[in-house]
Order: C-alpha cells, then sequence, then structure tokens
C-alpha cells in the first residue's frame, strides 16, 4: 500500500503528483479523485468562457521546476525564439490547447493514471503514524480538493436568465454581466463579439494587474511579510488580494471602447431587463463550503482565521503534520500560506512544501 | 522574479563562479593580474548596487531587466577601472565582463530554476549552495590575492652613493634608489618584470638597456652622460614614467629609444624631460604613447615615431628641436594631439629641404591626424612628403 496519498485528482493534486515523481514511484503515490484526466474541469471551464490563452505566464505548467517553462517548450513547437523573448519582457501566455497538450504528455510519462483511484474521499482522520482516509492508511496526505463550487449570488439563484459563466452557454441579444474579474472581463468581450448589447453590473472597478496576485507575492521576498502578519491582518490582506482584476491592454480594452462608443457596452450598477445574465463571480471560498475540509476543521479543532485554514508557512496543517506524518493543503483552500495558491505557481509551492517534509520523515 | 536581498547576492556570487575560474585560468595564461581583479571587482560593484540599489527598486525583476542593469553595472565597472588605473585592457575587459552577464543571465533564468526545486519562490536564495559559492568566491580571490603578495617582486634598495656598474639585473626585482643612488656605467635589464624606481644612471654605453624581456617600468630615473642612448629599448614592452635623460653634448644618441616592440603591446613614455642628443623620443616597428613629455634642444627631431610604428604623442612641450619638431615618418600612423612644438629650427647645413624648420612633419608614405596642436614659431608649421598624408584640425585662434 502506498505510503504518500494525493486527495484530489485535478490540476493542483497533478502537480504534486510531478513533484513526488522526484523521489517516489507511482507504486508509492495514491491518487484519489473522480476524474482520471486531470485537466478535466479546466477544458469545461476554458470552453465555456472561449478562453483561448492561459492567464499565467511561462512558468504556469505542471513540473517541479520553473524551468523549462512552457515558452522553452514552445520556441521548440514554433521554430521560433519569439515566445523565449516574450516570456522575457512578461508577454508570454501558452495558449490553453498548448497548456492542455502539456498536461496530457506529463500525464503519459509520469504514470499518473498508475496511481490513480476513482473515488472521493469524505473523511480524513489523523491516526497514528498518519492518516485514516476511507481507502486505507497513509502516512503523508495533501489535500487538493479544488474550488467547492461556482459562486452564484443568492439573488440570481432562482433567476431563469442566469448561467454561470463557467457552464456551457451561447449569449442572448442582451447580456448582463455580473463581475469584475478576468472571467467576466473575457465574456465581455465574448458577447460582444457575439453580437449582442452587454450591461456590466459590479460592485467595485476592476484591478488591472498582470496576475491575479502582485508578482512579489510568488516568492519568499513578499511572503515572508505576509507570513509574519497578525491572523487579523493577513485575512484583510488575502481579501484584498482577491479583489477580481484582469491584465491591462488594448487587447481587453479597444473592443469595449469601440463598443462603449457604439452604445453596446456600459457599466449598470443593478440588474437590468436583460435577457440573459452570466454570473462571472468565480468560486465559492472558504473551507466552509468544502465539505471533507469543515469536516476535517470539526474532528480535529482546527485552528481557522474567517474563511481561511490556519496553515504553516510550507502549506501544512499545523498541529497534525510532526516529523512522522504529513498533512497539507495545495489549490484554492492554501491560500494562509501562499495567497496565489489557486495558481500553477501556488500548486507547486504546495508540493515542495510537502516533498521536503516526507524527504525529511525518515520512516516514509 | 522577485529577489530577496539573499537572494540576489547568492544568485550572483554563485554565477559568478565560473567567471572567476575563468578569470584565474586566463591570468595563470596570461601571466596578468587584471582578469582576477575584475572578476573581484564585478562582484563588488555587483554586490554594492544589489545591497543599496537594485534591491530597493526592484521588488519584481522582469528578465528583460538584465539588459540595461548590465548595460549600468558595465558602465560602473569601466569607470572605477579607469578612474583608478587598473591595467585592464578595454575590450578583453568588455568581453570578461559580457562572459560573466551572460553566465549570470542563463543560470538565473534556466540553471538554477532547473536544478533547485524551490528557486523560484525562494527569491533566488540556493541554500547550502549559495553559501558555498560564496565560500568559494572569497576562498578564490583569497588565494588570488595572497598568490598576489606572494609573487610581488623582492625590492632591493640601492643605497645612496655612487655604485660602480654596469649594473646587470638578472632576476625580476624592483631597483629601489635611496636618494642620491647613482650607478656609474648604466643598467641592463636582462630579465621580465624588473623595475628600477629612483635611480640616477651615469655614463654607461646605454643609460638604461632593456632589451627581449617583459614588464619593464623604469619610474623617476634620470640618465646624464650616456655614450649612445640614454634608454635603449629593443624587443622590450617598457613603461617609463618621470624620468630626466641629459644627451647634452650626444650629437648622435638617443634620449629614449623603442625600437622593435610591435609585437610587446603598447610601450608607454610619460612626463619625462629630455634635453640634447639627436631625437628625443624616437620609435621604430613599435607600439607607444609618447604623452607629457618635454623634450628641447635636439639635433635632430625631438620626437620621431619611425618605421611602421603605430604610435601617439599627447600633450608634449617640445623647444628648439632642429630640422623637425614632431616627426611621423616612415609607414608610420601617428596620432598628434595637443602637443606645443614651437622654435624649431631650420637645419640648413643639411641642405634637406624636408629639415627646414617644420613643426610637425609627415613623410614616407606615413599618416598623422593631428588635432589642436600649438605649432609657434617654427619656420614650416606644418608638412607631408612622399606620399604621406597629415589630416590637420587647425585652431584659428592659435
Amino acid at each position: 500500500m502506498p505510503r504518500v496519498a494525493i486527495v484530489g485528482s485535478g490540476l493542483a493534486g497533478f502537480i504534486v503528483y510531478q513533484t513526488l515523481r522526484r523521489v517516489l514511484e507511482p507504486s508509492e503515490i495514491a491518487v484519489f479523485g473522480t476524474d482520471a484526466d486531470p485537466a478535466a474541469a479546466l477544458r469545461v471551464r476554458a470552453a465555456a468562457i472561449r478562453q483561448r490563452e492561459m492567464r499565467s505566464e511561462s512558468d504556469g505548467h505542471c513540473l517541479p521546476t520553473a524551468f523549462p517553462g512552457l515558452a522553452f517548450s514552445s520556441v521548440r513547437r514554433r521554430r521560433s525564439l519569439r515566445p523565449l523573448l516574450d516570456s522575457a519582457l512578461d508577454r508570454y501566455h501558452p495558449t490553453v490547447e498548448e497548456f492542455l497538450s502539456h498536461v496530457e504528455r506529463l500525464r503519459e510519462r509520469s504514470g499518473w493514471d498508475d496511481s490513480f483511484i476513482e473515488g472521493r474521499v469524505e473523511r480524513v482522520r489523523a491516526a497514528d503514524g498518519g492518516f485514516d482516509l476511507e481507502r486505507g492508511r497513509f502516512r503523508h496526505v495533501l489535500l487538493a480538493p479544488g474550488h467547492p463550487g461556482l459562486n452564484v449570488p443568492g439573488e440570481l439563484r432562482e433567476d431563469p436568465r442566469a448561467v454561470h459563466s463557467y457552464e456551457p452557454h451561447d449569449y442572448a441579444p442582451t447580456v448582463t454581466i455580473v463581475g469584475a474579474g478576468l472571467a467576466a472581463a473575457t465574456e465581455w468581450l465574448n458577447a460582444l463579439a457575439a453580437g449582442a448589447e452587454v450591461v456590466s453590473v459590479r460592485r467595485r472597478e476592476p484591478l488591472r494587474s498582470p496576475l491575479n496576485v502582485p508578482r512579489q507575492y510568488f516568492s519568499r521576498r513578499g511572503l515572508a511579510g505576509f507570513h509574519r502578519l497578525p491572523a487579523r491582518e493577513r485575512v484583510e490582506r488575502l481579501r484584498t488580494l482577491s479583489a477580481p482584476s484582469y491584465p491591462a491592454g488594448d487587447r481587453w480594452d479597444e473592443p469595449l471602447e469601440r463598443a462603449r462608443a457604439e452604445g453596446r457596452f456600459r457599466v449598470e450598477a443593478s440588474l437590468n431587463g436583460s435577457a440573459q445574465v452570466i454570473c462571472a463571480t468565480g468560486f465559492l471560498s472558504g473551507y466552509r463550503h468544502d465539505p471533507l475540509l469543515a469536516r476535517l476543521c470539526a474532528e480535529h479543532e482546527l485552528e481557522t482565521a474567517e474563511d481561511w485554514l490556519v496553515l504553516d508557512p510550507d502549506s501544512t496543517v499545523p498541529g497534525l503534520t510532526d516529523p512522522s506524518r504529513t498533512l497539507s493543503l495545495a489549490g484554492a483552500p492554501a491560500q494562509w500560506a501562499f495567497p496565489a495558491a489557486d495558481t500553477l505557481a501556488g500548486a507547486r509551492y504546495a508540493a515542495h512544501g510537502f516533498l521536503r517534509r516526507i524527504e525529511q520523515c525518515r520512516t516514509r | 522574479m522577485s529577489y530577496t536581498l539573499r537572494g540576489r547576492a547568492e544568485t550572483r556570487l554563485a554565477a559568478l563562479l565560473p567567471v572567476l575560474l575563468a578569470a584565474c585560468v586566463l591570468a595563470a595564461v596570461l601571466h596578468r593580474w587584471w582578469p582576477v581583479e575584475l572578476v573581484a571587482l564585478m562582484a563588488a560593484v555587483g554586490l554594492a548596487l544589489d545591497l543599496e540599489v537594485w534591491h530597493r527598486l526592484l521588488p519584481y525583476q522582469p528578465a528583460w531587466a538584465s539588459v540595461p542593469l548590465g548595460a549600468l553595472e558595465l558602465g560602473v565597472l569601466m569607470t572605477i577601472v579607469y578612474a583608478f588605473g587598473l591595467h585592464a585592457p578595454l575590450w578583453p575587459a568588455i568581453a570578461l565582463f559580457g562572459a560573466g552577464w551572460l553566465a549570470s543571465v542563463v543560470l538565473a533564468q534556466a540553471g538554477f530554476p532547473f536544478l533547485r526545486l524551490g528557486y523560484a519562490e525562494d527569491g533566488g536564495e540556493l541554500g547550502r549552495v549559495g553559501g558555498l559559492a560564496a565560500v568559494a568566491i572569497v576562498l578564490a580571490l583569497a588565494g588570488s590575492a595572497a598568490t598576489y603578495v606572494v609573487r610581488l617582486p623582492p625590492v632591493v634598495h640601492l643605497s645612496t652613493g655612487t655604485h660602480l656598474g654596469p649594473l646587470v639585473i638578472t632576476k625580476r626585482e624592483v631597483l629601489q634608489g635611496e636618494p642620491g643612488a647613482v650607478v656609474r656605467g648604466g643598467i641592463v635589464v636582462a630579465h621580465d618584470d624588473v623595475e628600477i624606481k629612483n635611480v640616477t644612471v651615469v655614463g654607461g654605453a646605454n643609460g638604461i638597456t632593456v632589451d627581449g624581456v617583459r614588464g619593464t617600468v623604469l619610474d623617476g630615473v634620470t640618465v646624464q652622460g650616456a655614450r649612445l642612448d640614454g634608454i635603449h629599448v629593443r624587443n622590450a614592452g617598457v613603461i617609463v614614467r618621470d624620468c630626466t635623460v641629459d644627451m647634452l653634448g650626444n650629437r648622435l644618441g638617443q634620449g629614449i629609444d623603442i625600437s622593435f616592440n610591435i609585437g610587446e603591446g603598447m610601450s608607454m613614455v610619460e612626463g619625462c624631460t629630455i634635453v640634447g642628443g639627436m631625437v628625443g623620443i624616437t620609435t621604430h616597428s613599435s607600439m607607444a604613447e609618447i604623452v607629457d613629455n618635454r623634450v628641447s634642444r635636439t639635433t635632430g627631431q625631438a620626437i620621431s615615431v619611425a618605421e611602421m610604428s603605430m604610435g601617439s604623442a599627447m600633450d608634449n612641450q617640445i623647444r628648439d628641436a632642429l630640422g623637425v619638431g614632431l616627426n611621423c615618418d616612415d609607414q608610420s600612423m601617428c596620432m598628434f594631439e595637443h602637443n606645443t612644438v614651437v622654435d624649431t629650427r631650420p637645419d640648413r647645413a643639411s641642405g634637406d629641404p624636408t629639415r627646414r624648420g617644420i613643426g610637425v612633419l609627415a613623410s614616407f608614405y606615413s599618416e598623422a591626424d593631428l588635432w589642436e596642436n600649438r605649432l609657434a614659431g617654427n619656420p614650416v608649421p606644418t608638412g607631408a612628403v612622399t606620399s604621406s598624408m597629415l589630416r590637420t584640425t587647425p585652431r584659428t585662434d592659435w
């Protein structure tokens, strides 16, 4: 029986798996999930919002080390140095297609399918020298349950006109798009391109930034200060960093300006009589929305801070992690350790911390 | 990349390590210290900028920033090299810096992120490797410094008073003359890397002979009464600084004659005073810089760059030469800048029209560039003969 388990077979779990494979064989790792395709959720969501490019840059990939990134492999594929030049200028974004191919290649060569065990894990309980899952006891467990669900504002849940941006949909002649992040911006352009008249409803003006979190929070430079913040301030910081944003640039601005001049795009404070309402409002956030995490917290009385599970800087769960066993989080629920935890780089950060713990454990 | 301060320093030092090793090898091959000095300076400049400037200004450093930052660091480095007189040749120094820059870019963008699992998220910190790199750099530089000190030539003090020559120097040393130290009968330098300081030489066939050796420095020497040349250099690279050569009464000898050193690199004559003799300073088939000297009362040209030489004469004061003041002769390429040539006398006795008191002359397939020279009291200010060319930029206010 493997001693290491990954709960969650999405991209976060996949990245952790690729990292563990540096020292472990597929037979030593169990991956629990409901879909063997780690990019299954991304495929559906990217198709729903007609996303063609990743927001992430060259290092937004699933390999354990930052280099070689996708720009490097793109050079070979495209037979052009342009991707490297773009990457040096922070303007390289892999296409969704390139990224999915990359995931597929890694899946094939890493033995992922050999480690995959279909089945949802409902409960994790600390036990002597490890953790009990439904399928056995594991010394080291990483939870990567993904986003707990799509976030639809309460007043729209029963509205027949409403659809979430990450659900398959077409565009009506008049569309109201709720939200101000990257998904919303993508939907504005999609709906305009489909000939619709678009109303943007948002609580605040969107920030314009290349990534969803300032770059220094991707390294120890920003993280060291973040980790030193008292709980209350850290919660405030996370709320600030969670503000919706999308990248600056003419690619976004020019079509909106043109549509605004034509009277086809406007911002309003509340819903109107549009034929369709698209909720580009992201995901539910907070451990309470995830049954596995909520139960884990309740049963083990884990420390929390509002919506967040309190984690150590290496993304492990304090109190349940010691030299002989590890419980770690990756993906969106790991923001307490890494504000951009729901990115590919964030999953890699958690993976590195998890691997370090395993390597330090003499009886792994 | 968002570097931490420690990450910047560790990345810089680790990336510099292969360059330092290459510089050590280069220094051993060339028998010159400038490669090691330059890399030490690169480390110092880089770390200082990291600590005081880059870390504060750049919370995030995109990859493209390596180019302007590298250019700026090169500028600072070369300014220090020239301000403090480090003897690093320009293009090799730039090439070494370029190699170091390229190595650091490749390592920081690809090598370290590939080799170290958490390089990016650790802000460029390298853990134990970073510490080891720093120690290795310090050890290599300390070792180089120790080697430099150990290899410093011994200083031989020449006591006050007269010493009978000729004095032949057959080993690497610094011959340091005490005040009033005189060698009668000349000095012969017969070994590489000899430095002679503050010694007066009286008499001898040549005052000081330097033949077939490298790295000779003559600093503050005085030469009087030589029968042939004051300072006689053949097949050798020399630096002559702040010398005095008295050739009065010697109609045929040269004050300083540097010949056939084209393969020995650039020689230099700087800050010397030469009186009398046939030619004050002459070069043949050599590369030389002749700077800030005072030459007067010669029986031939005051300064002559001749016989396929490449040389520059700058800021020299030439007075009372016979026939020609400043001469570029015999397929030589010369650059004459900011020299003062006054009162050149016509050599009527020779009957040679090219010696009729010409301030600056180019002759026999030579090319001379003139820039802001002051020519006064010369019967003929400038001249070019036998397929030679003078490119002159005169100043009307002189």
